[in-house]
């Protein structure tokens, strides 16, 4: 492929050198000649800068297109300079009119070189139409020596076209056509007025340059079919020449203005290697956006043990299905991808810059997946702890609830039933009536115990009724005087009660232990989505979280809440329990 | 003429124990239920003096119970009992409906008969 874009340029650099070498001898004024090498010069530029563009994206129809442009111009030039030779001016003829459907083709196909709108294609079709039509008239009827107006200068030894059948008059049906020009151009403006604003803030300002130019070409063959009746510039005429001059150059160099930026681009990766150095874990995603000029970029890490991308957060990501306005880059190969980049279809106009970014990037991308890996392992993690301590409650309370059908029922009724004996045996049987009293009281004992038990592995109160109450009925059993500064009215969820309920519990029992308080004071407060828990006493301090398993389990069980935990107690300054737990109702 | 009750509770050793230790506290026990929907109908049905009544039912609690009963035209003497104690129970004691509260664990032969005895 590479040989034949070479062929081309060749073929098309002795084309331009050429012709412009084949004005020379022409009886033409030196104005003439002179302006012909610019005109050649001026297709040279293109046709370089076409197969260049054709060079470095091959899969692209437009370097194709580009290239094609300067042949069409070139070739159409040959019907009056070799205007004695058939072949030359068949030539001539048939690529005079294709200039049009050529750049509307590569104008509205920029970048993908794919026309991507059914609107498009159909224009673009009816231009080719129009021009083979165009061409056609002029191949088939037209004759150089026949008198005509305006066209051409009457030309009595002007070689007729190969395919020449017949004069007819094509004057007509030729000002015919230009004037569907009219319609045609705006029409042009119009769609690719539609196309930049379709598409991507990335692919817009990728084709930004080359539709300006495309909008003053336009311009400049409205202006000057406006002013003088035809589309073509004529060479003798100074201003018009050289703005077609400019017009014809600005094409191609806004592609070539893209190929620079695709440069500057690359320079940005290198900053990006800098950049990525003092870059906190965390934040590559911000940085590859930069590089990229693509604020909408995100990043995917791969979790080959959750088998899933994360973001840099940890939270589980999926890849959307590639669109029009997301396309999806797995860096990395298939089989064990590093990462995915989530980003403007327009940068996959670029595919070097990504694949150099995502090489700049690797290091830290490896780094910040393990990052992001470790994140997730955490929150993971802590939800497990989270559930454990939620399963725990559950079992609790199923144990309480067994307890209390069941032994408890049992134990209630025996005592029933020993009442009962002893009203039977009436006030004869001394003996056994005092045995049965006995019992009873052992029974009562039991029971009272069994209770205990029950309300230590989960209050019916604090299922039933919430917290508030709960906390109120601890104060009334504690043996050191509670004020109780604040409750919450409402209920809050489970484990926050729960675990609030034990803090207060645990607390009250330990200040009864070992504290020597003359009271205590008790606030459970709602805080910025926490509850606050606070138990202060004036007793003797010294408590130790560390020793003792009591306040351990219970600010593990804070903590696994996502709570946090701190015991003050310093000796002679009393025991300052605080707590704050999320919750969540 | 003797006390007419009612027993409500869901545990069939209690409600036949609590028959006799009513019986003996010179009640007649008209009646017995194992869930709230049960006991509001053999209320309006058998109209009773006293109504035992377990707080903890597997339908309903008994301080819903005892409204329904107070909202229907008889007014029985209500007692709730359970086999949790008054401090389980908090503020939800404070019911208008209900005479008094007995903990299971309380429930004796003197403490019924004198109900009974207010109640006829």
């Amino acid at each position: 492929m590479r040989a034949v874009r070479l062929l081309v340029w060749l073929a098309g650099s002795a084309l331009c050198v050429g012709m412009a070498r084949a004005v020379g001898p022409v009886d033409q004024p030196d104005l003439i000649k002179h302006r012909a090498i610019v005109y050649f010069a001026t297709a040279f530029v293109g046709l370089t800068i076409g197969v260049l563009v054709w060079e470095r994206r091959p899969d692209s129809r437009t370097g194709l297109l580009l290239t094609a442009l300067p042949f069409v111009e070139v070739l159409s030039q040959a019907r009056w300079i070799f205007w004695n030779h058939a072949l030359p001016v068949t030539i001539g003829f048939a690529s005079m009119s294709l200039y049009a459907p050529v750049f509307a083709h590569l104008i509205l196909s920029y970048p993908t070189g794919r026309l991507t709108t059914r609107l498009d294609r159909v224009f673009v079709a009816v231009v080719y139409a129009y021009a083979t039509t165009s061409a056609l008239l002029f191949l088939l009827f037209f004759d150089t020596r026949a008198p005509h107006d305006r066209y051409e200068i009457e030309c009595w030894d002007c070689a007729l076209p190969l395919t020449h059948v017949a004069w007819r008059d094509v004057h007509r049906a030729s000002h015919v056509l230009d004037l569907t020009l009219l319609v045609v151009a705006p029409a042009f403006i119009g769609l690719l007025i539609r196309k930049l604003l379709r598409a991507t803030p990335g692919g817009r300002r990728i084709e930004l340059p080359l539709s300006i130019a495309a909008f003053a070409a336009v311009a400049q063959l409205l202006a000057h079919f406006a002013l003088n009746g035809s589309p073509d510039s004529p060479w003798t005429d100074t201003p018009w020449f050289w703005i077609s001059i400019v017009v014809s150059l600005a094409v191609p160099l806004s592609l070539g203005v893209g190929l620079f930026f695709g440069r500057r681009a690359r320079s940005a990766v290198a900053d990006l290697v800098v950049e990525l150095q003092r870059t906190p874990p965390g934040h590559v995603q911000e940085a590859l956006a930069r590089t990229l000029g693509d604020p909408s970029l995100e990043l995917a890490l791969w979790l080959p043990d959750q088998a899933s991308y994360v973001d840099s957060r940890g939270a589980k990501v999926e890849l959307p299905a590639a669109g029009p306005h997301r396309a999806v880059t797995v860096l990395g190969s298939s089989d064990s991808p590093v990462a995915a980049l989530l980003h403007d279809p327009a940068l996959l106009e670029r595919p070097g810059l990504l694949e150099a970014a995502a090489a700049a990037a690797r290091l830290a991308l490896e780094n910040e997946r393990l990052q992001a890996e470790l994140r997730a392992q955490l929150s993971e993690l802590r939800a497990s702890r989270a559930r454990i301590v939620q399963a725990g409650d559950d079992e609790r309370r199923r144990l309480e609830r067994n307890l209390h059908d069941g032994a408890q029922q049992r134990l209630l009724s025996l005592g029933l039933a020993l009442q009962l004996a002893r009203a039977e045996l009436g006030a004869e049987a001394n003996g056994a009536s005092s045995l049965l009293v006995e019992a009873e009281d052992e029974l009562r004992a039991a029971l009272d115990e069994l209770r205990e038990l029950a309300r230590g592995i989960h209050p019916a109160i604090l299922t039933d009724q919430g917290l508030g109450a709960a906390v109120r009925s601890l104060a009334e059993r504690s043996s050191v005087p509670v004020r109780i500064v604040s409750l919450p009215g409402e209920r809050l969820d489970e484990s926050t009660e729960a675990a609030s309920y034990f803090l207060v519990s645990e607390s009250l029992a330990n200040c009864a232990k070992y504290a020597h308080a003359s009271t205590v004071r008790v606030s459970i407060a709602r805080r910025n989505g926490n509850a606050v828990v606070d138990i202060d006493d004036n007793g003797v301090g010294g408590a130790d979280a560390t020793r003792g398993s009591g306040l351990r389990g219970l600010s593990d069980r804070v903590q696994a809440l996502d709570g946090t935990f701190l015991l003050e107690s310093p000796v002679g300054g009393g025991t300052h329990v605080h707590a704050e737990i999320p919750c969540a109702s | 003429m003797a006390t007419r009750a009612l027993i409500v509770d869901d545990h069939p050793s209690f409600r036949r124990f609590a028959r006799k230790l009513l019986e003996s506290a010179g009640c007649e026990v008209v009646g017995d239920a194992a869930d709230g929907a049960a006991a509001i109908a053999a209320v309006r049905e058998l109209g009773p003096d006293l109504v035992l009544l377990d707080v903890l039912l597997p339908d309903m609690t008994g301080f819903d119970v005892a409204e329904e009963i107070a909202a229907g035209g008889n007014r029985p003497l209500i007692v709730l009992t359970s086999s949790r104690t008054a401090s389980d129970f908090g503020s939800l004691l404070r019911t208008d409906h209900a005479k008094t509260f007995i903990s299971k664990r309380d429930l004796t032969l003197a403490a019924l008969a004198a109900l009974a005895s207010e109640a006829a």
